[in-house]
Formats: structure tokens, sequence, C-alpha cells
């Protein structure tokens, strides 16, 4: 082969299609030898570029946030998520427990206070005179016995009587 | 080969281990083809997201990097095409980004010449595969930048070996020509 390469020679070289006689001609010829170290010489620069930019501007990040339960990237080690979620089960359960508690000591309180009220109402529905004329019940003779049947009126006749 | 599946298998189970060993090359890819820091980490990390999301579908037919850039190549596909939609902020964001890239040229004690020169070749080469259409672009840094060979370019792209080797060719070719009017 004698002739230089031609310009799509030199390409189809530099993708590694090469024949022997081309090869053997590279070698005995200075130019094309030259020309094939220029281009080299220019892609092995940009490659160098690249890489020097990208080396200056590259910022690897923190590692990626996971996908919880992702496959051969747990979030949490096992026994801690398992731990996590017991406590979390055991919080739900704790709260109706807790509410039911509460509830039956308000209605507990509730229920004394309505048999005290009920206690009051049957003390005072019960008494044949108001309090405050008890005391002149005792002076005066009366008779209850067809009123009213109750254990304190009968006590309060027969001390009349006897009064009498 | 079954071993090597099986590692391929864990290493994606383990998100960490993932983006220690690939984010630095996902994000590259992404920031070449985008030119954009902000957009290339977006990309990189909804590609590492993606990956370990959909990582059940992972057989082990190919490496994982292959299969991430996989990923990336169809993300930065469809954001390029949402980002058609912001003409004017792309072309701000470019003229940025390459005036700082394109100007980088290592120390080697190199001649003032010589210096002028290899920033005169870097700037066409950013400039050419700025201009490649999507697929060549692709294909031109998966080769040239990540240093993958042809089958795992096939298996990055989705493409057939021949149909990956047009694009190349026709990527060098246009780098070549830019090269050439450059001089």
């Amino acid at each position: 082969m004698s002739q230089h390469l031609s310009s799509r020679e030199v390409s189809q070289w530099m993708i590694g299609e090469r024949t022997p006689q081309q090869e053997q001609h590279v070698r005995q010829c200075p130019e094309c030898g030259a020309e094939l170290a220029r281009m080299e010489a220019a892609l092995a620069l940009f490659r160098g570029s690249v890489r020097h930019w990208s080396s200056r501007q590259v910022r690897i990040p923190r590692p990626l946030a996971p996908t919880r339960g992702s496959r051969g990237y747990p979030a949490r080690p096992l026994p801690l998520r398992w731990a996590l979620v017991a406590a979390a089960l055991l919080v739900l359960a704790a709260v109706p427990i807790y509410r039911n508690v509460q509830d039956r000591q308000r209605q507990a309180e509730i229920a004394r206070a309505d048999a005290l009220l009920l206690e009051q109402v049957d003390a005072e529905v019960s008494r044949a005179v108001p309090r405050p004329m008890e005391p002149l019940v005792k002076l005066v003779s009366w008779d209850f016995s067809a009123t009213d049947g109750s254990d304190e009126n009968r006590r309060d006749t027969t001390r009349n009587e006897e009064i009498r | 080969m079954i071993a090597a599946v099986e590692r391929s298998a864990s290493e994606i189970d383990d998100l960490d281990t993932l983006v220690r060993l690939h984010w630095l090359r996902v994000f590259r890819f992404a920031l070449a083809s985008l030119r954009d820091p902000d957009a290339a980490g977006s990309v990189a990390q909804d590609c590492f997201l993606r990956a370990y999301r959909s990582r059940e579908r992972f057989r082990g037919e190919c490496s994982t990097e292959a299969w991430l850039m996989r990923i990336a190549v169809n993300l930065i596909r469809d954001y390029g095409r949402n980002r058609r939609l912001q003409f004017w902020k792309r072309a701000q964001a470019s003229a940025i980004d390459l005036g700082a890239a394109g100007q980088w040229v290592p120390d080697g004690g190199a001649s003032p010449e010589s210096g002028a020169i290899a920033k005169q070749q870097l700037a066409a080469v950013w400039n050419a595969a700025g201009g490649l259409p999507e697929r060549q672009r692709t294909v031109f840094l998966l080769r040239f930048v990540e240093d993958m060979d042809l089958l795992e370019i096939a298996a990055a792209t989705g493409m057939k070996e021949g149909t990956v080797k047009v694009h190349l060719f026709r990527a060098l070719q246009a780098v070549r020509e830019r090269m050439g009017r450059s001089q």
C-alpha cells in the first residue's frame, strides 16, 4: 500500500477497523503516523478535559434514601423494627382500656351523687312538717294517725299523748 | 459468568455501594452530554434511583455499568427533548460551561505554541461533539470519554454493534472536519 490513508480510513482506524496493509503503511509513513497521532492526541485531550471538569463538579451524594422494606436494604435493623411495631401495638391496645376505666369511674361518681340526692329528697319528703317547725309540733297536740303512717309521726303522736 | 452475575445482583441491591462505585462515571457521562453540572447531578440521581427501583428486572445480561449507562442514556435523551423547550437557558449554560472546560490543557511542559494548538484542537472537539446528533454524540462520548468498547456501547445504547460503528464513524468524520477547519 503506497497511498496515504484517506479521511475515511483515518476515522475507521480510530474505531479499530484496519487492515494489515494499512498497519504496515502507517509504520512506514511519517505523515499518516502524524495524522493518527494528532487525532489520538485531540481525543485524549478531550477525554482529559471532560474528566478534569467532572471531577471538579462532582458531588457524590450521601446514601440516597432507601425504600422502606426494600430487598437487601432494610431501613432499620430487623429487631429494632419489630420492637417499634410491638410498642405501637401496645399503645394502641392500652388506649381503649384506659378510656374504659375512666368511663367507669365517671359513671360510678354520677351514680353516687344521684343516690345521695335521692336520699336527701326522700328524707325531705318523708317529713310531716318542715324541719324548722318541728319544735312547735312537740308543743301542740296533733293526731297524725289518719294522715301519715310513718314511724316518725307515730313517735311524735305517742310523745304528745304522754305530755297530755 | 455466574459469579459475575451474582456479584452484579448483590451490587445493585446495595445502593450505597452502587453509588460509590459508579456515580462519578454516570455523572461524567451526563455532564459531557448535557454540559450542565446541575442537570448532570439530577440525571445521575434519577439514574441510580431508577436502577435501584427496577433492580428486580436486572438479570445480569450485561455489566452493572452498562445497565446504569443504558438508564442514563435514556434519561439524557428525555432531558434533552424537554430542554429543547428552554432554548435560551441551554444556550446560556452551554456557553459558560464550554468556556470553562474547553480551555483545560494539562501542564506537560509544552511550548506556548503547542499549548495554543492543543487548546485549539480541544475547543474544536468540544464544539464538534456539541453539534453532533444525539445518537452520534452518545456513542462518541461512550467510546472516547468512557473508554467503552463497541459491544459495551451496544449494550448501553440498545443498538446493534454495526449501528454503533456507523454512528461512531460519522461522529469521527464530523470531529475531523471540525478539527481541519480550526487549523
